[in-house]
């Protein structure tokens, strides 16, 4: 009765898988595990190749800086707000990217203003304003990157 | 039986591969939140991260002996690399995602920051991954992995002792670990030690071996028979200077590989930022051979 009804079955009470040997093949490595492998090799040989890749392309062309001042100047209760953005359009990153506004104005002497950008990274771009008191197209404007640090 | 087979092996499949991502969130999230990781992480050169992440699978390797995520006890030492490899693959993903959750990784982050955010914080997921069988065990009993030995030599009843003393250790490892990763990056280390007077450090000393002996064997929380049976048991002085050797060395492997210490830095700056770490290292080892 139980042979006729049980095709599937040939041993309907055998216990759990038998232990494998201690160094035996690795037979007992389902396909689902298979394919979580090779995702996951995929996914690390990807990362591999994405470091390499920025190594080549980056790595050996140091910082260096862009700054555009923006015509948009802001008038906000009396004062005069300059948006800059600076780029990074080296490679490598730069820390403590120091960036100097000087107004000279006929007259009335110099107003500065000072940045510091703490990290940029190769082709990164960050953006903020500078502060004056006077109308900056009434004088001279001077935005420059005055230094930074390697990491 | 035939039938069910295909479906069961990919849900179980699944279920690991949610339990190793649900422990690598477990032990990944404090340093996601840790700003000097992603700053350390973007301005690292493309050569230490690979290193970072070889370090890493090396990690990830040993962990898996003993750990790993799957709910397999024995284990071709072929099919420990594949899962290791599995564990770090998984660690990439789940930081790649928190990165981009946190909106630390976003369309604009240029490709070389990006890169070093997501190695940096793959570690601790990584790490997290390799122990997700034993932290999301509820059970007490925790049965601990057999890598079957690689050839005959290996098995030979000395080095057999030996495997199983380094099993005990990493229970200290995996403490120190996880309790000096999330601190090896900050500034408060080299801060800590930069202001100690001269021979404060001994002090630091003391205070690492008095508190890792304390935690472990004055306290008493531990049951120890277990261990006395298989003849492992280090005489207590003895067991809490090799934990506190296996401390320091994660604690300089830490700030190494966070760039805390380079080779121009003096040597009193290695040996100060060393002791300082090595006393969290040292008691996040204790804490782990009591839970673990």
């Amino acid at each position: 009765m139980d042979v006729s009804n049980s095709p599937s079955n040939s041993s309907p009470d055998s216990p759990q898988p038998v232990d494998p040997p201690p160094s035996g093949r690795f037979t007992e490595r389902s396909l689902a595990e298979w394919v979580t492998f090779a995702i996951a090799s995929l996914i690390l040989i990807g990362l591999v190749g994405l470091i390499l890749y920025d190594w080549q392309v980056n790595q050996n062309r140091p910082p260096a800086f862009n700054v555009t001042v923006s015509e948009a100047v802001r008038i906000t209760d009396g004062r005069y707000y300059v948006p800059f953005a600076i780029t990074n359009t080296g490679g490598r990153i730069a820390n403590g990217v120091q960036i100097t506004a000087e107004l000279q104005i006929e007259g009335e002497g110099d107003e500065t203003g000072e940045q510091q950008i703490d990290f940029l990274s190769g082709h990164e771009t960050k953006a903020g304003s500078f502060v004056f008191n006077h109308d900056p197209d009434s004088g001279d404007l001077v935005v420059r990157v005055a230094s930074y640090r390697l990491p | 039986m035939t039938q069910s087979l295909p479906d069961n092996i990919w849900r179980l499949e699944c279920q690991a591969v949610f339990k190793g991502a649900a422990g690598g969130y477990l032990f990944g999230v404090p340093l996601l939140y840790t700003v000097e990781v992603w700053s350390i992480g973007s301005a690292t050169g493309s050569w230490w991260l690979l290193a970072v992440l070889g370090v890493t699978l090396l990690v990830v390797w040993l962990l898996t002996q003993v750990e790993g995520f799957r709910q397999t006890l024995r284990l071709h030492p072929i099919e420990a690399v594949m899962e290791s490899v599995e564990a770090l693959g998984i660690g990439v993903v789940c930081a790649a995602l928190a990165l981009i959750l946190l909106r630390r990784i976003t369309v604009e982050t240029p490709l070389s920051e990006a890169l070093g955010k997501l190695v940096f914080e793959t570690v601790p997921f990584a790490l997290g991954v390799a122990l997700a069988r034993s932290t999301l065990q509820g059970r007490p009993p925790r049965d601990r992995r057999i890598t079957a030995p690689l050839s005959r030599h290996l098995s030979s009843p000395t080095l057999a002792s030996v495997r199983d003393a380094l099993v005990d250790l990493d229970a200290t490892v995996i403490g120190a670990v996880l309790i000096a990763f999330s601190i090896a990056p900050t500034e408060e280390v080299p801060l800590l030690a930069a202001s100690l007077p001269p021979l404060w450090l001994l002090l630091i000393m003391a205070a690492s071996l008095g508190l890792s002996y304390g935690i472990v064997f004055a306290a008493g929380f531990t049951d120890r028979t277990e261990r006395a049976q298989r003849g492992l048991l280090l005489s207590p002085i003895t067991e809490t200077l090799v934990a506190y050797l296996v401390a320091l060395v994660i604690s300089v492997t830490m700030l190494v590989l966070f760039q805390q210490l380079n080779q121009t830095d003096p040597w009193q700056e290695w040996l100060s930022n060393t002791l300082v770490l090595g006393l969290p290292a040292s008691i996040g080892g204790a804490a782990g051979r009591i839970l673990i």
